[in-house]
């Protein structure tokens, strides 16, 4: 039997080479079918609510910010979403509009899509207008004729979602091996990365030029792509084009806010609807009838909606206000020069009870102040596994050791001002601004800068904390 | 020669009672009889050079598939990298099965550790050099049978730390074949550096024992156990180049070796041979010690230099006795043949610097590597003009096993000549590191030694089995790989030229090297193709085992001791004990038989017989 | 058939000629921006090794050419004298003394002087003592390799403007960039490579450089570019997971320019973010 079908066999193949050369081919493209969709995945709490409430939380984020394949570009969210958008301009015909833009984020280009955000053409149904070139005047063409034609002030949106979509391309190339297809920095090598890289999900970023209780800026997250973070594995992207770095920085920040919309939800559901909780009603006399009747009440038509806009609204006001000239630390004077006057006023400042930078960062500035050998307690209350300092994201920090000349942050001097004026958010680095002036401020910068050239001798320690320039005077009396 | 007739009463006891028991064999009943063996001292833990030989050779080849796999993952990234993977994307679903960069490292690494040291060091010298060894020079086994089973099974442990490799975090070992410090002796310095690098290095260690073991034993038995007349000037070459080989092999092992186990204690147990002082990695506390990375490029290729020959030469011995068979014609210049095979060898061993022309090393040593390395081309030119002399007035028969030999030389040149590219230093610095490496290295390790061993596994396997392999699977395989191959790698020569650096994930993101996608797509199609088309060989070589044509002792009229014994040969091999008249590439001799174009080693008979001239 | 097994045989050569011939139109060939197809190095260095490869390549494609024919050559008569009734018995033959002999001294000879050819190119790469004699201990920056970027310092500029010389050491005055190497063109510079990890290697496949920068050892490397450009610097050994993600440039600038640049990046690297400096110049 087997053998009769190995001569058939031997006879197909060598009777007709052309067809086993073809079969072989097929099966080789049989291989690149099946493909895969990448998938947000949910973070960590998301599993302790009870099916219901995870059903919601689920479907709300898919409706509101869709599936890394097919993003959703929400209005709501202050983003740059489409590669142009405006209002129509004058004299709009069938075939061609001019547009008065409010945004530009790419180079319009044959083939991207328009979508009409308000006027007649909101409600069609029809195919969706595809652009087919830019004349000189600038004006719009469209393949083919619009179904009416718009009245002028019509806002239109042209790539629409353009922007994510390339930044999701990009993310995907460059960044999602580390940050997480959901920036929740859990890509297949963050792991052994250390410091870990950057979750998303939370919206603090840690370098920022930014007051202390503001979100990072979209020039700050520009800066940190362009120019990496030194001593760690956050390598210099300087090469991307701005329109690439720009999509970037949008995706992160779509990423950033679908995480923090997550997280709220998910905090405020835990209250009363994670699986423990809802064990604790039933077992206070409650029904799970009552609470699942309770719980569909509340989102269908209760306040839920309510109560989802306005974590929205109050996410949004964050990053919005993140990118206002008010947010960015500008100091209050000028950097004095680094005299051995200032250094060491700096050096008493560091030393200084109140700052207490030794602390953490001891008095050699090795990084290796007291807290760095000390339990501390994680969010909850309890004690950390390991002695040491730990961030919101519940991972272990250094305190930087100040005489390797290693600035994560950047070594400009406004990158050390705003570090000690703002703080390094997420982590356990206190922001100094208000309680210091602007002139101390500049004094233990001017301190920090010296540290990597100091001079150090075997049995130098406390005696430094005396101002250098004081020997200096009293040699020069003598 | 007094060590010959010692041989021919056997040197051990059991043998004189084989030769009487191999009359059955004739009949095809499978392999050896009686003395009550198990299945298991028979078929598994057997000492039987032909059984080990086989064993190896069905191991490689389930390796060969295991290798080809990860190759063609690796394929898959270069042209669609941003998209599903088959198969290996499973392992990133949320990622929707784009593999990540590390991911990608480990395919490139694992790839050539899996290829070089399970399919090619042990298809030429495990299952070719185990079978042909003593059949080829008359001997009923190898000099040390249980040595001979044991270096076999030193290679599953090998198999299973290399599988351990792929289990541990990473997925496997990553820092390439070549495992430079201090990405290799760092574990903080890639996710496949931590203890997937440790199962490597160890597994390396049960390749480089395996290989010892049989080095050691196909010296001795090469030296010791040749059948009455067969000097060494008669042995056919490849037990010349099996012979070349292990010596190469005995004296390049230890080193590696011991650079394995210096690694290994570097990792483990806080010593610094390779590691420098003052590095920081990863965040880590900083290195002390002051080691030296070179040092383990030095002691890695004084090694894996010698380890491309030990991975050609046996191909190059196999094909030379396949091309004189196949074109009824003695081998072209047997002397040269020999004593270029040696001068390979020996110059082999010099040359290792030009893997270092890039890395920090004394210029004039530079120098003198880059002389003897282009000097190492001359004995290799010697043997191609030999091979086409070999085919020059031959009566060829278009056979598999033709073709696959005629492969063999016409890559071989290719290969060959884009070796004096990087010989050449300043040109070197350009294209090191580019796929111009990558281009040369597989058209000397795929397009001549795997196209040798199809051959060779066509040619010997009536007598490995008892059955003929199917010519036409045989030829459309050939067909296939050599379509495919020629359309994989050759463009690569184009590529590194262009500057495309190897190991690259992500080539792509270089606006230099962007236009050459359609290229990389092109190529990974022809690979998929070759990649299918192995199938086509393992299908012929399973299903000939039960449907072959069954066959005599000599179905290609070839003329080496081993076609006088019955096929397959039973334990201890020869019916009659063998004597050789004469070299083996008697083919058309005016001497021979009246009628036959072949003369065999062992024939007595011929007109006017004499003691045949050195030649 | 066998005649489709020759012209298999034949179709390599063929098509390897073809695809090389037609390589530097298409794009496969050497990287750059000048020369008849953009392939040309853009170095005189570069323009000597581009040489040698020139060289290399015709006499290694007439002896591509030769065995290929010679072997179509051999596979044909052979063929011949192999088919059914053709009657004809293999040439019995040995081999020809002769004949081993001239192929064994001829290309010896051959390649002898292809090695010997190259030696003052390596020398003058690799010799410090050969180094040109503007850039001999006169480093103009420190690239330091680290996975996966490159961190480039510079010397800065004293009290009076003048440049300083690159220390060994980081000095306060140093200025720093990332990806981003600019020196003087037209002019032999020197640099100092070094590596923070593991192994790199600093290529600039434009210029035909290549080094490794070996953990531990500080390497001078010189280079010439012919004229301000662009061109690509990547890494060249495999440092990683994130080998792939070294992308730098290498701009060569005129040399007022580069140390306007280096005068620039201390503008940058001394900003104090107080916005009036800007309003003062």
């Amino acid at each position: 039997m087997i053998r009769s079908v190995f001569h058939r066999l031997l006879t197909a193949v060598s009777g007709r080479p052309a067809a086993a050369l073809a079969a072989l081919v097929l099966c080789g493209a049989a291989q690149g079918c099946g493909r895969q969709e990448a998938q947000f995945t949910h973070r960590a709490g998301f599993e302790n609510l009870m099916p219901e409430a995870q059903s919601y939380v689920h479907e709300a984020l898919e409706q509101h910010f869709g599936t890394p394949t097919q993003v959703v570009a929400w209005e709501q969210l202050p983003i740059k979403l489409h590669a142009a958008a405006g209002a129509v301009g004058a004299a709009p015909d069938a075939r061609s509009i001019a547009v008065n833009y409010s945004q530009q984020n790419l180079p319009i280009e044959p083939g991207l899509q328009t979508a009409w955000l308000s006027g007649p053409l909101l409600q069609s149904q029809g195919d969706p207008a595809w652009v087919e070139a830019v004349d000189v005047a600038g004006r719009i063409m469209f393949e083919q004729p619009l179904a009416s034609v718009p009245a002028e002030g019509d806002r239109v949106a042209i790539g629409p979602g353009e922007v994510l979509r390339y930044g999701r391309v990009l993310y995907a190339e460059h960044c999602q091996h580390c940050h997480g297809v959901s920036g929740d920095a859990q890509g297949p090598t963050a792991s052994y990365l250390n410091p870990r890289p950057r979750d998303f999900r939370r919206g603090i970023f840690k370098f920022t030029t930014t007051t202390a209780s503001n979100r990072a800026s979209r020039a700050d997250l520009a800066r940190v792509i362009e120019n990496g973070v030194p001593g760690t594995y956050m390598p210099s992207f300087k090469l991307l084009s701005d329109a690439e770095s720009m999509a970037i920085i949008e995706y992160v920040l779509f990423l950033s806010m679908r995480g923090e919309v997550e997280y709220q939800l998910v905090t405020q559901l835990g209250n009363d609807y994670s699986n423990q909780a809802v064990k604790d009603r039933i077992d206070g006399g409650e029904t799970r009838k009552g609470i699942l009747d309770e719980f569909t009440g509340m989102v269908n038509g209760g306040d839920m909606q309510e109560q989802f806009n306005e974590t929205v609204e109050s996410i949004v006001t964050r990053w919005v206000e993140a990118n206002e000239p008010e947010a960015i630390i500008v100091p209050g004077a000028k950097r004095p020069p680094a005299t051995p006057e200032s250094i060491a006023r700096g050096r008493m400042l560091y030393l200084s009870q109140d700052l207490n930078c030794v602390a953490c960062h001891g008095e050699a500035a090795l990084g290796d102040g007291p807290q760095s050998y000390s339990i501390t307690k994680n969010a909850a209350g309890e004690d950390n596994p390991t002695p040491g300092l730990y961030d919101e994201w519940g991972n272990l920090v250094k305190p930087r050791n100040l005489t390797q000349g290693i600035y994560r942050g950047g070594r400009r001097p406004i990158d050390l001002f705003a570090r000690l004026h703002g703080g390094i958010k997420g982590t356990p680095m206190p922001a100094f601004g208000g309680k210091k002036t602007d002139e101390e401020l500049w004094d233990l910068v001017n301190y920090i800068l010296s540290v990597p050239f100091e001079v150090r001798h075997p049995g130098d320690g406390l005696k430094e904390a005396r101002p250098v320039v004081e020997d200096v005077e009293q040699v020069a009396t003598r | 020669m007094s060590s010959i007739s010692s041989t021919a009463t056997g040197s051990h006891g059991s043998s004189v009672h084989d030769h009487v028991q191999g009359h059955d064999l004739t009949h095809g009943h499978g392999h050896g009889h009686g003395h009550g063996q198990s299945f298991i001292s028979k078929y598994v833990f057997s000492t039987d050079h032909k059984v080990i030989g086989i064993q190896f050779l069905c191991t490689t080849l389930l390796m060969l598939i295991v290798g080809g796999a990860l190759a063609l993952g690796v394929r898959w990234q270069l042209a669609w990298g941003m998209e599903t993977m088959p198969f290996f994307g499973l392992l990133f679903k949320t990622e929707g099965g784009q593999i990540s960069p590390d991911f990608y490292t480990m395919l490139f690494t694992m790839h050539a550790t899996v290829m070089i040291f399970l399919v090619i060091i042990p298809v030429l010298a495990g299952a070719f050099g185990n079978f042909l060894i003593p059949l080829m020079i008359g001997a009923d086994d190898m000099a040390f049978p249980v040595l001979n089973m044991l270096s076999y099974w030193f290679m599953w442990p090998a198999i299973g730390f290399f599988g351990l490799s792929f289990l541990s975090a990473g997925y496997g070992a990553a820092a390439g074949w070549t495992s430079y410090p201090l990405l290799s002796a760092l574990a903080e310095a890639a996710p496949g550096s931590g203890w997937a690098q440790n199962w490597w290095l160890i597994g390396l260690t049960f390749v480089g024992v395996s290989s010892m073991m049989g080095s050691v034993n196909y010296m001795t038995t090469i030296i010791n156990m040749r059948a009455p007349g067969m000097t060494l000037f008669r042995m056919p070459l490849t037990i010349w180049a099996m012979f070349i080989t292990a010596i190469l092999q005995a004296f390049a092992l230890p080193v590696l070796t011991a650079a394995g186990f210096m690694l290994v204690a570097d990792r483990l147990l806080g010593t610094c041979f390779f590691i420098p002082a003052g590095i920081i990695v990863n965040n880590a506390d900083p290195t002390v010690g002051g080691g030296q990375p070179l040092l383990w490029q030095h002691l890695f290729w004084f090694y894996s230099h010698p380890a491309v020959y030990i991975m050609l030469l046996p191909a190059m011995g196999m094909v030379s006795d396949m091309l004189s068979c196949m074109a009824r014609k003695p081998i072209f210049g047997y002397k040269p043949m020999v004593y270029s095979m040696a001068a390979i060898a020996g110059l082999g061993f010099i040359v290792w610097g030009h893997h270092m022309f890039t890395s920090g090393m004394n210029p004039a040593l530079g120098m003198t590597f880059m002389v003897s390395t282009v000097m190492i081309a001359l004995p290799s030119a010697v043997k191609v003009f030999n091979w086409i002399g070999t085919l020059w007035g031959g009566r060829l028969e278009f056979n598999t096993v033709l073709l696959n030999s005629v492969a063999f030389v016409s890559m071989f040149i290719i290969g060959g000549l884009s070796g004096i590219f990087m010989a050449a230093v300043p040109v070197d610095i350009y294209i090191h590191d580019t796929y111009f490496i990558v281009a040369h290295f597989h058209y000397v390790l795929f397009g001549a030694t795997l196209f040798g061993v199809f051959g060779a596994i066509q040619f010997w396997y009536p007598k490995m089995f008892g059955r003929m392999m199917s010519e036409r699977i045989g030829k459309l395989h050939f067909l296939l790989t050599f379509i495919g191959f020629n359309g994989t790698f050759f463009p690569m020569h184009l590529l590194g030229v262009a500057g495309m650096p190897r190991r690259y994930a992500n080539p792509y993101m270089y606006p230099y090297l962007n236009h050459l996608l359609d290229m990389n797509q092109f190529m990974t199609v022809c690979a998929i193709l070759m990649g299918l088309a192995q199938f086509l060989l393992l299908g012929n070589f399973l299903f000939s085992l039960k449907f072959g044509t069954p066959c005599g002792r000599n179905p290609w009229n070839a003329n080496g001791l081993e076609w006088a014994a019955p096929s397959p040969p039973g334990h201890g091999n020869f019916d009659v004990p063998p004597i050789c008249y004469r070299g083996p590439y008697e083919y058309s001799s005016p001497g021979a038989p009246e009628g036959e174009d072949h003369w065999m080693q062992t024939d007595p008979r011929g007109k006017g017989w004499k003691p045949p001239a050195e030649h | 058939m066998k005649k489709f097994w020759i012209a298999l045989f034949m179709l390599v050569p063929i098509l390897a000629l073809w695809s090389c011939y037609v390589a530097p139109e298409r794009g496969w060939w050497f990287p750059g921006t000048t020369g008849p197809y953009g392939g040309e190095a853009a170095s005189p260095m570069g323009r000597r090794i581009d040489d040698l490869f020139y060289m290399i390549l015709a006499i290694t494609t007439v002896t591509f050419i030769g065995t290929q024919l010679a072997l179509g050559y051999v596979l044909w008569t052979g063929a011949r004298r192999g088919d059914a009734g053709s009657g004809e018995k293999a040439w019995f033959s040995h081999g020809s003394h002769n004949l081993e002999v001239i192929w064994s001294i001829v290309p010896a000879g051959i390649l002898l002087f292809i090695a010997l050819y190259q030696m003052d190119v390596v020398a003058a790469i690799r010799f410090k003592s050969e180094f040109p004699e503007q850039v001999q201990n006169r480093p103009l920056a420190e690239v330091t390799a680290r996975q996966f970027e490159w961190r480039i310092r510079y010397p800065g500029f004293d009290a009076n403007g003048n440049l300083l010389p690159l220390m060994a050491d980081p000095q306060p005055t140093d200025l720093y960039a990332v990806n981003d190497l600019r020196l003087p063109a037209a002019q032999p510079v020197m640099i100092n490579l070094r590596t923070d990890d593991v192994q790199h290697a600093f290529f600039l496949p434009e210029l035909r450089v290549k080094q490794d920068a070996v953990p531990g050892l500080t390497i001078p490397v010189w280079f010439e570019a012919d004229r301000a450009d662009e061109f690509t610097l990547l890494c060249a050994e495999l440092c990683g997971w994130g080998h792939y993600k070294m992308r730098a440039r290498f701009v060569a600038l005129r040399e007022p320019d580069f140390l306007q640049y280096l005068r620039d990046l201390q503008a940058q690297q001394d900003y104090d973010g107080v916005p009036d400096a800007a309003d003062e110049e």
